[in-house]
């Protein structure tokens, strides 16, 4: 399968006062074509920075420390800016986290979605117009909306707004920060639905970020397990779920409330703190199967299964 | 009748009640000094040309009389409102009597509204301009060299500013004029030479409040223009691959109009309250220089009408801010407050 | 009690105050002042062998700067040095005891408004509001004709009278937000009084804002007492650096270059100013992290 998106030992690390804040911390994995891959972990443990970072929309007091990031035949990291920006949106858009701030309060829906393609293509102001009225109602809203101010809807529809923003252009490939993380259960499953269904629709690639498994268990192929700035296991979402191999992504899916499991089960201990990570495997001061080698050796990301990775001593090492 | 111009016209009346209990407040206060303008003139003549005028005393009765001073306080002031609001009358000036006191007070309100009104703007673009530029290019060594500038400049009061240029460009090195509002010997008309004239004398005063405001706006309009930096919807639309100057525009730039217009509406309320030093030092006869001279000579009357003119002001920015900003800010238009 | 526990009150100043360039300055700057003021009796009384600085004639009239007269005399035979520390020394005062005084009405009806909140904070804010549209140095310039004899404390008194608005309308807001703060509501619940809850769990909370206050109200007092005397308003026998600015411009320091006289006291004004506000930029960058991103020199 063709990897359109290539993430190769990147590191993003925000200066602080005592030290480096390593939140992205050698982070590999590849994104296959036409597939959802979702990114999962615990609040804090660099998701999000993950995402800027692909997109080189980190700010200071972050920066980008090293790696690679090989889309479309270039390195991201090391294009111009010119360049960057022209591949922005067109071909790689992005979906950002808590939508209720991302739209321009004073502007209107239309005015922000007519900004980005005016910016990308030569469409005249009519025709951008008529595409950002076909965006929104791809993704099931009325072209009303189009003329509203971001206050006037509701986060739901904001959501959609921002889906269909980021769509309308048909990008090859759209990362997505926890899309649906600030709604309700019922717009969550509409809003995972949609983005799916444009999906198909326009033949894209979907990375899709969240911390909720059921987010992932919903729409995504393959996901990635990431914990303290390291990827922990890579894996087909189904094989994953029903035997998971690392012993976070075991605390993970027990964490999920269920109906028929009536008490939760947490993972034991606190997070790390990203400026001090733990020696040895990042994972090892909260793990039930922590064995010696586990605070000394910090274990590799290797393939024990078809498109199946994990990083522990339990597996070899 | 709609909400809104229900909602409209009880701003309006509450303005005026604060308008109108304002004014009282301020009548009763300069009354309660001890003194008046005809004791005050009779004793200024004593002492500046040690005359002691023999009749004095009944001078003094027979004057007060006139100007129905010696009435007692509520019924003048009964008698102040009833003119004031409904004639628009200010009473005479007891010092330039008998010219009336609007009559002296609508001629510095020109010379005061075009010094200030116009320093205030041209600060504000120029502020807004260079505090935008500044904050978006926030840790470049631009930033750093002319942010600390402005910090310490706007710090400084006007007039403090203003001695020292009075200092150095006028008597030092003699390159503009120490005062007044334009050349003595020229006649007042629409000639060139008049204007260039109004120009040049107008130059250090306005010069001074510029400085001073042009800073303040800038550290302002950087401070916000770096909070938008940080905002979700600004990343966003760097996400989109726009443009730095449609980003600056579309994305910063307006969101930031909202409140500084706010603010210059509010600065514009207040120009005269600022301008009391500003025109003293220079000699530039607007209504602070007429409030001073007023002051030695207990000139009630223009006394009263000058803080009257500068709290009508004040009350007008706050009421057209109160009823505009709807206008504006599309969140609270769609009657979302 | 839920405040910070574990460091003791110098520990965390010493952290505060290093943690600030601007708060240094700001600081450092004040303090030389101050000393130089608490210093001026020792300084002018050893100098001026026991003349008073304001008086005239002490020495010849305008004299070069040498050693002995650093910045020379002025036009009275005053040494300028000895009046610019007299001068210092009552602007500071006078701007100290009104901004304290200010700050204390400003902090108490701020303290009642907020946290009562409801009807008397209505009243409160609109009283403040009404008598901050009463323009300040008109109402000051005739308040000060009151005062013709030289009383130090009246002054104060109606400076401090004048200001409180400004500072309270900065301080209640926050009191106000303050109040909704969860550990107020723990207080509450376990049965503090009002009043108790005022000032044990609000107050120690809140006193990096009312230092912040008291600063601006200080400034805000030599502002006005400084445009006040260069005008030549009120008690003239107390000689601040506006009356100074006042007294040289009256003899033609201006027209006769003698620019020193004119430009000392500007100068330490201004010190006056950036320091007190660098302090309170500091002390908002201390307690607002997210500013340093954004006034961070």
């Amino acid at each position: 399968m063709q990897a359109i998106l290539e993430v190769e030992n990147l590191r993003v690390y925000f200066t602080t006062i005592e030290g480096d804040c390593k939140s992205v911390d050698g982070v590999s994995f590849r994104v296959y074509n036409k597939e959802i891959l979702g990114i999962a972990g615990e609040s804090g443990c660099g998701k999000s920075t993950l995402i800027e970072g692909i997109l080189r929309l980190v700010k200071s007091p972050g920066y980008i420390k090293s790696g690679k990031v090989l889309f479309a035949g270039s390195d991201l990291l090391r294009l111009k800016e010119r360049n960057l920006r022209k591949i922005r949106w067109k071909e790689l858009s992005y979906i950002p986290q808590g939508c209720m701030n991302a739209l321009n309060p004073v502007l209107r829906i239309e005015e922000q979605i007519v900004d980005g393609i005016v910016t990308h293509t030569d469409l005249s102001g009519e025709k951008a117009k008529e595409m950002t009225s076909s965006a929104l109602n791809a993704v099931g809203m009325p072209s009303e909306v189009a003329r509203m101010y971001p206050h006037e809807l509701s986060g739901g529809m904001r959501q959609r707004v921002a889906i269909a923003m980021s769509t309308c252009l048909r990008p090859s490939l759209v990362l997505a920060d926890e899309p649906v993380t600030a709604l309700d259960v019922i717009m969550q499953r509409l809003n995972l639905q949609t983005i799916a269904e444009l999906k198909e629709r326009f033949g894209m690639t979907v990375v899709l970020v969240a911390h909720d498994m059921a987010c992932h268990a919903e729409i995504c192929d393959r996901i990635c397990i990431m914990y303290a700035g390291r990827l922990m296991e890579i894996g087909i979402v189904d094989q994953l779920f029903q035997k998971p191999l690392h012993p976070y992504t075991k605390g993970l899916l027990e964490a999920v409330p269920s109906l028929e499991r009536r008490r939760v089960k947490s993972i034991a201990g606190l997070a790390p703190s990203p400026l001090n990570w733990p020696r040895g495997c990042r994972f090892h001061p909260r793990c039930p199967f922590q064995k010696e080698v586990c605070g000394k050796k910090e274990p590799v990301l290797r393939e024990v299964g078809s498109e199946h990775y994990v990083a522990c001593h339990l597996y070899g090492d | 009748m709609r909400p809104t111009h229900l909602h409209i016209i009880k701003k309006v009346l509450l303005y005026c009640l604060i308008f109108v209990v304002s004014l009282s407040a301020f009548f009763f206060f300069i009354n309660l000094v001890p003194g008046d303008p005809v004791t005050r003139y009779v004793e200024t003549m004593r002492a500046q040309y040690s005359y002691s005028i023999p009749v004095s005393d009944e001078l003094i009765q027979e004057y007060k009389q006139a100007f129905g001073l010696d009435k007692p306080l509520f019924t003048r002031y009964i008698y102040y409102i009833r003119e004031l609001l409904l004639k628009q009358n200010f009473g005479p000036s007891f010092v330039a009597f008998p010219k009336p006191a609007h009559e002296l007070i609508l001629t510095a309100l020109p010379w005061s509204i075009g010094l200030l009104g116009f320093s205030v703007i041209i600060a504000w673009v120029l502020g807004m301009v260079i505090g935008t530029i500044v904050g978006w290019k926030r840790g470049t060594g631009l930033d750093h060299s002319i942010t600390p500038i402005g910090l310490i400049v706007s710090q400084i009061p006007p007039y403090l500013l203003a001695l020292l240029l009075l200092m150095v460009l006028s008597y030092a090195l003699e390159i503009f004029p120490s005062g007044g509002p334009y050349s003595a010997h020229l006649e007042r008309g629409f000639t060139l030479q008049f204007v260039l004239s109004l120009l040049y004398h107008a130059f250090l005063p306005s010069l001074s409040l510029v400085l001073v405001y042009v800073c303040a706006w800038m550290i302002s309009q950087r401070a916000l223009v770096i909070n938008l930096l940080g905002e979700d919807y600004v990343r966003f639309a760097e996400a989109k691959g726009l443009g730095s100057a449609r980003l600056v525009n579309r994305y910063i730039l307006r969101n930031t109009l909202l409140p500084q217009t706010t603010g210059l509406a509010m600065s514009l309320g207040f120009i005269i309250n600022g301008s009391f030093l500003i025109e003293w030092i220079f000699r530039y006869p607007g209504i602070g220089y007429l409030f001073v001279t007023a002051i030695m000579a207990m000139d009630y009357n223009v006394l009263m009408g000058c803080v009257v003119v500068s709290m009508f002001f004040v009350l007008l920015a706050n009421l057209l801010i109160d009823l505009l900003y709807p206008l504006i800010d599309p969140r609270i238009r769609r009657g979302e407050w | 009690m839920l405040k910070e526990t574990g460091t003791n009150f110098l520990v965390r100043s010493s952290r505060i105050f290093k943690s600030s360039l601007k708060l240094r300055i700001g600081i450092i700057l004040f303090t030389v002042l101050v000393i130089s003021v608490i210093l001026e009796p020792a300084i002018n009384n050893y100098r001026l062998e026991g003349h008073e600085s304001t008086e005239i004639g002490v020495y010849d009239a305008l004299l070069p700067f040498t050693f002995e007269h650093p910045l020379g005399t002025d036009h009275y035979g005053r040494d300028v040095l000895a009046l610019l520390l007299t001068g210092l020394k009552y602007s500071l005062f006078i701007g100290l005891m009104a901004g304290g005084l200010a700050t204390l009405i400003a902090v108490s009806l701020a303290l009642m408004a907020g946290y009562k909140g409801g009807r008397l904070e209505t009243l409160v804010t609109t009283f403040t509001n009404a008598v901050l549209i009463i323009p300040l140095w008109p109402i000051l310039a005739i308040a000060v004709l009151f005062v013709e004899r030289a009383d130090l404390v009246l002054i104060i008194v109606i400076l401090a009278f004048f200001s409180w608005p400004w500072a309270c309308r900065q301080i209640t807001p926050q009191i106000a937000s303050l109040k909704e703060r969860p550990y107020i509501e723990l207080a509450k619940v376990s049965g503090l009084r009002d009043l108790e809850i005022m000032f044990k769990e609000i107050l120690p909370n809140f006193l990096p804002y009312v230092i912040v206050g008291f600063s601006y109200a200080v400034a805000g007092a030599i502002m006005a007492e400084t445009a006040l005397r260069l005008v030549g308003l009120g008690p003239g026998a107390i000689p601040s650096l506006g009356l100074l600015i006042n007294w040289a411009m009256y003899t033609g320091a201006l027209a006769q270059q003698h620019y020193v006289i004119v430009l000392s006291p500007i100068l330490l004004l201004v010190l006056i100013f950036v320091s007190l506000n660098f302090i309170n930029i500091g002390l908002d960058e201390v307690y607002n992290p997210r500013l340093k991103k954004i006034t961070g020199l």
